[in-house]
């Protein structure tokens, strides 16, 4: 009996080990898509879009010279994490990674990306806007080139408004007002909520405030500017941390099931979104039958001299570990570079493009969205948006600075323990201390 | 390090619980007797304990029976729609080509190789350590248990970078390598041969000309079959919990066990991106995945339950 | 049993005191033979322990910075360590964790144990597979489901607080996370820890109740007074490793940090704080540095706790 088990146990070993030997010796050139031309040069690409295998396939029809190898190696910083891990250890990362713009600073001081204007980046520039492009260089240099947005606007839900008969608010002044309107008639939700983790969000909404945060350039990695205590900023915070207390906005941290729900069920009437925050809404579940959604530009501090912002968008880089960066190149220049792409992107993913000639087609602006009842809402609010948009410049540590910020956010809005102006401060010397540590001067 | 006495002590006295086993019975049966109105209280107080741990495990099988939208508008103790259990079974055959049963497969390849080897290392040491004075023996022993107090922070980048030396990163290697260091199992095996395995035998065996590998295969090994299966299903147990070795070494989606496989999903339905909201697939895929667990503890309750008194230690 | 017991020779060799040289050469050869046994576990503990350890330590005497390249600092990252408040805070938590977690993962278990010990009805071996049932439950979707739980919306708490005409508290606050995680790890462990007191305590010998009842002890008593002193080394071995857990906390609070992050800041435990030092903040060597900083004071305090309870498990 003994010998037997043990016996047993030798050959499930031996079947494990070659099962896994097996999977092992293939794991290397594993992908989720399959390749079309087994003969081209293969590149490796992490992302995590939905409907991203379709955009693949399409790739490896239209190139006999270069395919995808395609990995989901999870979303955000879990990619992230890993990423992280490759570099450090100087092998397993992938030739071309998805990035959000928020991050490229912080992998390109770590040379982790390839400098894409050697490979031909200036061929697509004149496909991108201004503002998206400097997301995604810095001076000469290029690190990625640019894929979706986040131009901002507000969904609102106009079934309640008109219940409460609550005009569409167009500056924050009447988005205040209205979230007492809402308040005071005894209505079961809240105008809208200030999520405490909203981390870019937050940023994009002090950003319309006037705040710009920093200072930095690719060219000059020794050197930061920090200026996140700005009036521009206190100002913002205050507005939100005063709603907040009267109870006129809920506080809920974003990107939790309870949260989600919340957003569709009624019980925030407005949802000051990204331009794929549609895209997110029609995914959720829980729908009140009896919405009836709409988008707007979003609230303004000063009506007659709108600013525009962004949430959000995302790229593709080479990285430092690509075998062959000129192939690498061609994958992160041409993948979503195409109008056959970009509609399984706009039309299953729910993506905004940054790639001109699909953003300024008639089909981009003239598509009806069923969710919103037929509305156009790229004509009517995010193409002005996306137009408007500037750029942004991030940090080389803008995760640490994410994470600071989202403490002091909490301290402000949901402990009540600091005011606006005091923790913005904070927020200041904390990462004016943090920089100094990791050895950057202070512009 | 110095567990180990104390233990050893413990599991010296559970030798003699065969011995006292009737004694136990009468003295169960006379106290029955007399203190009726205790035991009600006393099961009483055992019931509110028992509902308490297994209410999260109700709620898990309730949630497996319903559909996302269910799950977010119905009483969360009670079933809504319990048909909609097999849709969701159906969804885990659909959603991304059906990848949750991958998952699964790779779970129990993951911990019945792992497990395997890292019983058969430790079956090895702890009789190793348990039946030879070799020099140098006590300070490595020492080590090894000292071992189980270093953080497993400290060691993802070094093992990542090790694997990825040797090409082994995205693998099944990268779990199933780093899985069989079971220190844990090494002293269960050491303490229970020492009890276990009479040296005279051993002495008997040498006499009789029989070399040390064949001693230890025909006279040693039937001896500790008690203990063996008590490693097994621990190591088998622990690697099959294992998620933060996968989820730093494997990225290919094909190769990752159940548990990290279902926080993927779980991050996906959280950021919330177009589609991919599928709370009904994590409820339903985690209860299935618990399921084999728990009835494997359910059958084999005479060999966890006698094998934890081994060291009287996790 | 003591340690004199254990380290008894294997083949218990008498030697004759003439000494026959040959004789005594080849025991030697053959303990040597023991090496062999453990080769295979002491190259995958070289691989997958040693190596990374020495490899993590050297990276801790490194420092690296975003903006300038990597030096050699000797112990400078330790000193920075051993002041630096977000470290010492995390370890201030985990030591909280540890004073109320502990106790109440041993009172929970304990309980269990001696109420199982005195009963033997279906009923009560129904509760123990139950209660030891979170056990088979992988901490992660452990953490997941009670993330659920814990859902002012989604959970059943507003329903039970209803029963009692209670307004249902947010356990996911920054008041309530540490007992809502202490509910977490208790229901995770109590019952592993359970099984093994209650080995402990079917391996006592019925005849020293049968004493004590005759000196007219009440089964309270026996309890107290008997069961719990016999099983004190199970006891210290349980607390041994829940202290060494504890001290490592990371994954319940983790997993929880996606539905409560205001709460569960990145540094809230020093494990976490490694954590995301390395992977938020790419500063692998001041990670590599808190994680072997924990490493020696989870070493210290075992080490201490078992020195000071020397008197119960038997170390001398």
């Amino acid at each position: 009996m003994k010998s037997k088990l043990l016996a047993a146990s030798g050959v499930v070993a031996v079947a494990a080990a070659a099962l896994t030997g097996c999977s092992a010796g293939d794991a290397a050139e594993s992908c989720t898509n399959e390749i079309v031309n087994p003969d081209a040069t293969q590149v490796s690409v992490w992302a995590w879009y939905p409907a991203f295998e379709e955009v693949v396939d399409l790739f490896n029809q239209n190139h006999d010279d270069v395919q995808i190898c395609w990995t989901n190696a999870g979303q955000g910083n879990d990619e992230y994490t890993k990423f992280s891990t490759a570099i450090e250890s100087g092998s397993g990362a992938p030739d071309v990674i998805m990035l959000e713009a928020e991050v490229l600073s912080s992998f390109s001081i770590r040379d982790a990306l390839v400098d894409l204007s050697e490979y031909g980046a200036a061929e697509v520039k004149d496909d991108y806007t201004e503002g998206a492009w400097k997301d995604v260089s810095s001076g000469d240099a290029v690190y990625a080139i640019p894929v979706d947005g986040g131009p901002m606007g507000m969904l609102y839900r106009k079934d309640i408004l008109d219940q409460y008969g609550i005009p569409v608010p167009t500056t924050w002044d009447e988005f205040a007002a209205a979230a007492k309107t809402l308040k005071d008639a005894g209505a079961p939700g809240v105008l809208a909520d200030f999520p405490p983790n909203g981390r870019a969000y937050t940023q994009a909404l002090f950003a319309q405030a006037g705040s710009v945060p920093f200072d930095y350039d690719n060219a000059k990695p020794g050197e930061i500017g920090i200026d996140v205590a700005d009036q521009g900023s206190k100002d913002a915070l205050s507005f939100w941390a005063d709603l907040a207390d009267q109870g006129l906005v809920a506080v809920d941290e974003a990107f939790t099931a309870d949260y989600n729900t919340m957003l569709v069920d009624g019980t925030y009437a407005i949802y000051v979104a990204a331009a794929w925050g549609p895209g997110y809404l029609q995914g959720l579940e829980g729908t009140d039958e009896n919405a009836v959604w709409q988008a707007a530009p979003v609230p303004q501090w000063d009506a007659s001299n709108p600013v525009q912002i962004n949430w959000g968008g995302s790229t593709f880089a080479v990285t430092s570990q690509a075998k062959d960066p000129e192939a690498a190149a061609v994958v992160a220049k041409e993948v979503f570079g195409t109008e056959e792409a970009w509609k399984i992107g706009i039309e299953q993913a729910a993506l905004f493009p940054l790639w001109k000639p699909i953003l300024e087609s008639d089909y981009f602006r003239d598509l009806e969205y069923p969710f919103f009842g037929g509305q156009q809402i790229n004509k009517d609010v995010f193409l002005d948006a996306a137009a408007g948009y500037a750029g942004f410049t991030f940090s080389p540590f803008q995760n640490y600075a994410y994470d600071q910020l989202q403490q002091e956010v909490t301290a402000v809005v949901v402990d009540g323990s600091k005011d606006a102006s005091t923790a913005l401060d904070d927020l200041q010397a904390t990462l004016e201390t943090y920089a100094t540590e990791q050895g950057f001067e202070l512009k | 390090m110095a567990v180990l006495p104390a233990a050893t002590d413990a599991n010296t006295r559970a030798m003699t619980v065969a011995d006292t086993r009737a004694l136990r019975r009468q003295e169960r049966a006379r106290r029955s007797g007399t203190a009726g109105g205790r035991r009600i209280g006393s099961h009483v107080l055992l019931i509110i304990m028992a509902i308490y741990f297994v209410v999260p495990i109700w709620w898990l099988f309730v949630a497996a029976t319903k559909s996302t939208g269910s799950l977010f508008s119905s009483p969360a103790l009670w079933f809504d729609d319990p048909l909609a259990f097999f849709a969701n079974v159906v969804g885990l055959f659909e959603h991304q080509g059906g990848i949750y049963w991958r998952w699964l497969g790779n779970s129990f390849l993951y911990a019945f190789s792992a497990g395997l080897g890292a019983t058969i290392v430790a079956v090895l040491a702890g009789y190793g350590f348990a039946k030879y004075r070799f020099r140098g023996r006590t300070a490595v022993f020492g080590m090894i248990l000292g071992s189980v107090m270093v953080p497993l922070t400290a060691l993802v980048i070094p093992t990542f970078m090790l694997l990825s030396q040797y090409g082994l990163i995205n693998t099944p290697w990268a779990v199933i390598l780093p899985s069989l260091l079971n220190p844990f199992g090494v002293y269960l095996m050491r303490v229970y041969t020492q009890d276990a395995v009479p040296d005279e035998l051993l002495e008997a065996a040498r006499i009789d000309g029989a070399g040390e590998w064949r001693t230890f295969r025909t006279i040693v090994v039937p001896l500790l079959r008690p203990a063996i299966v008590t490693v097994l299903l621990l190591s088998v147990v622990g690697t099959w919990n294992n998620f933060f070795l996968p989820l730093a070494v494997l990225t290919n989606p094909d190769l990752l066990p159940v548990t990290v496989g279902l926080n993927r999903w779980l991050a996906l339905s959280n950021a919330g991106a177009g589609g991919e909201q599928v709370w009904n697939l994590i409820t339903s895929g985690a209860f299935i995945s618990v399921v084999p667990l728990l009835l494997s503890f359910l059958f084999l309750q005479r060999y966890w339950q006698g094998g934890l008194t081994l060291g009287s230690v996790k | 049993m003591t340690t004199q017991a254990v380290d008894a020779p294997a083949s218990a060799p008498q030697r004759p005191a003439g000494g026959q040289r040959r004789r005594r050469s080849g025991i030697e050869r053959r303990q040597n033979v023991g090496w062999l046994f453990i080769a295979p576990f002491l190259v995958v503990f070289a691989a997958f322990l040693v190596f990374p350890l020495v490899y993590a330590f050297g990276m801790s005497l490194f420092s690296s910075t975003l903006a300038t390249g990597t030096k050699f600092v000797g112990i400078d990252n330790y000193l920075k360590a051993f002041t630096d408040p977000l470290f010492l805070g995390g370890m201030g938590r985990v030591l909280l964790y540890a004073i109320v977690m502990i106790p109440a993962q041993l009172i929970v278990a304990g309980v269990a144990a001696l109420l199982l010990d005195t009963l033997a009805t279906w009923l009560s071996k129904a509760s123990r597979l139950l209660i030891f049932a979170p056990y088979a439950i992988p901490v992660v979707i452990g953490a997941l489901m009670w993330s659920f739980l814990y859902s002012p919306r989604f959970g059943p708490a507003s329903t039970i607080f209803d029963l009692f005409g209670l307004d249902a508290p947010n356990f996911l606050s920054s008041d309530n996370i540490f007992f809502s995680l202490v509910n977490i790890v208790t229901w995770q462990w109590s019952g592993y820890y359970m099984i093994v007191i209650y080995a402990a305590l079917r391996a006592i010998d019925p005849a020293i109740y049968e004493a004590a009842r005759i000196d007219g002890a009440s089964g309270f008593q026996i309890a107290t007074r008997v069961k719990v002193p016999m099983i004190s080394s199970s006891m210290i071995m349980v607390i041994t490793f829940a202290l060494i857990g504890t001290l490592q906390f990371f994954t319940e609070p983790t997993v929880l940090r996606s539905v409560a992050s205001g709460a569960l800041p990145a540094d809230y435990t020093p494990n976490m704080y490694a954590f995301a030092l390395a992977f938020s903040y790419s500063q692998f060597n001041y990670a590599a540095t808190i994680a072997f900083s924990l490493g020696i004071l989870v070493f210290l305090g075992s080490f201490g706790f078992l020195f000071l309870t020397r008197k119960q498990n038997g170390l001398k």
